[in-house]
């Protein structure tokens, strides 16, 4: 699904790198949490999948029909823009080029959303607004979702809801997965697996390992001694 | 009043103004770019100064030096990422520089100060034919480019993901400014234009509606300042762009009391 090989990159083209030599592969059906450090390049690896940006060397590749994607709430400063919901997915819907009106309501009621159509994005709520993302992520169905910090600027009650929306996508529609993640809480429960970002360089495990490795690393250093 | 051709003209121009210019303004004022607007109508004075040196159309010459503004501004986003301000002081100084030093030569085969405070009288069957072809042209492309254009204002990553060639489209909204301006510089004059952009979109904002109603205020709000200006200033013998740019201030004032004494109202019968 998602392949990176001997992947460097920099925003100047020249090192030192943001990313240096990453390789992994992620496989369909994955939900992969992508963790680290501020400044490790987390978002820089998602901006690298969606092709926002170019690798300095090495390649990236996607084998995806269609991706979703869910931005960062803060990102999206413009939250006075007078758009409802309804339009955000409708306008999204026509930028795809899908005829069926139907998958606009679709989307909204898989997310919990029906009700609220007709509100002003501006007035949603932290947790209904990144819904509102994820619905409309949703729209055209796709084989691939990229979501950037899910939890930011959202209540802990919302936050569970959330997570369970993305699990939910994941398990019963077999949607891959990758969100970049600073909720360590969450990557753990929810991922089958994390990619652990340092120094530039990266490596994946599951999340058993990456408790033990990086949350509980006084109790592996007992176990060997 | 209206038995007058040069009303007549007056008034046809003036109706595609009023629908091109909120159509435009609301996607420059939704992406923070108001100042464009400002410097694209300073640009359109450099092409008018050209095609009266050259002994062109002032409409055709403004419409196509504001295009390459246009297009200037998107290139050398490029090249000033960190610093996008100066990219507006850069186009200002050419284009500004252009007419000061065309004008202070006398090489000008008319006067540009029509064009500078916007005049009735002036507008030729000519200008009114480039008006109508550039306001047709330009409504037909923003009803293609609605949704790309609205996305790109909204959440430009997510219109990139689904597949809006970002950039191009950029391009072509540059021209569709410069189209916009170059229709109303007659009328309205560089120096308000800017407020043509801008204002009506400003008081259809403060209804808080979605998308499409804000644009249809912006439309019906600037039918409003445009054509009662025109026939106002018409009455008191002044300058239009002047009364048109007082008449957009004094709606969106009058727009934001009487929101401000609904919501007191509403607060009143809730206490």
């Amino acid at each position: 699904m998602i392949k990176a090989e001997n992947l460097f990159f920099s925003y100047t083209g020249n090192a030192p790198y943001v990313l240096e030599n990453i390789n992994f592969e992620i496989k369909n059906g994955e939900y992969v949490s992508v963790v680290g450090e501020n400044g490790s390049g987390k978002s820089t690896l998602m901006k690298l999948i969606l092709r926002f940006l170019k690798p300095t060397r090495g390649d990236i590749s996607t084998q995806s029909k269609r991706i979703g994607y869910v931005p960062q709430k803060s990102e999206n400063v413009n939250l006075g823009f007078p758009i409802t919901v309804y339009e955000m997915l409708d306008s999204y819907r026509k930028l795809l080029k899908i005829k069926d009106k139907s998958v606009v309501e679709e989307s909204l009621k898989i997310a919990g959303l029906s009700g609220l159509s007709s509100l002003l994005v501006g007035n949603l709520s932290g947790g209904q607004y990144q819904k509102a993302l994820i619905a409309r992520s949703l729209i055209g169905w796709p084989d691939l979702l990229i979501l950037d910090e899910p939890s930011t600027g959202v209540d802990a009650e919302s936050q569970k809801d959330i997570y369970s929306l993305i699990k939910r996508l994941n398990t019963e529609r077999g949607i891959t997965v990758v969100s970049v993640e600073h909720n360590l809480d969450a990557a753990i429960s929810n991922s089958t697996l994390i990619y652990h970002l340092a120094n530039s360089r990266g490596h994946i495990c599951t999340p058993e390992q990456y408790t033990e490795e990086y949350l509980n690393p006084e109790r592996k250093h007992s176990r060997h001694a | 009043m209206l038995s007058y051709d040069f009303m007549q003209n007056a008034f046809v121009v003036s109706f595609f103004i009023s629908l091109l210019c909120p159509c435009i303004g609301i996607f420059l004022v939704l992406r923070r770019y108001s100042m464009i607007g400002d410097t694209l109508s300073h640009a359109s004075l450099a092409g008018v100064t050209l095609g009266l040196m050259c002994g062109q159309n002032p409409v055709l010459s403004a419409f196509i030096f504001t295009s390459v503004c246009g297009a200037l501004i998107e290139y050398l986003r490029k090249y000033f990422k960190k610093h996008t301000d100066l990219i507006l002081s850069i186009v200002l100084a050419l284009s500004v520089g252009i007419a000061i030093t065309i004008i202070s030569s006398g090489k000008l085969h008319a006067n540009a100060d029509s064009f500078m405070f916007g005049s009735i009288l002036t507008v030729t069957q000519f200008d009114m034919a480039m008006v109508i072809i550039l306001s047709v042209i330009s409504v037909i492309a923003l009803i293609l480019l609605y949704h790309r254009l609205l996305y790109i204002a909204y959440d430009e990553d997510a219109a990139r993901v689904a597949g809006v060639r970002v950039e191009l489209i950029n391009y072509i909204f540059s021209i569709l400014v410069a189209s916009a301006i170059s229709v109303s510089i007659r009328i309205v004059g560089v120096l308000v234009l800017s407020s043509m952009i801008a204002l009506p979109v400003a008081t259809a904002l403060q209804f808080e509606k979605g998308f499409k109603q804000t644009l249809m205020l912006s439309v019906l709000f600037s039918m409003i300042d445009i054509l009662s200006g025109l026939f106002i200033s018409y009455y008191l013998n002044v300058a239009p762009g002047g009364f048109t740019a007082l008449m957009s201030v004094a709606v969106l004032a009058a727009v934001m009391l009487a929101k401000k004494l609904s919501h007191r109202a509403k607060s009143g019968a809730c206490s």
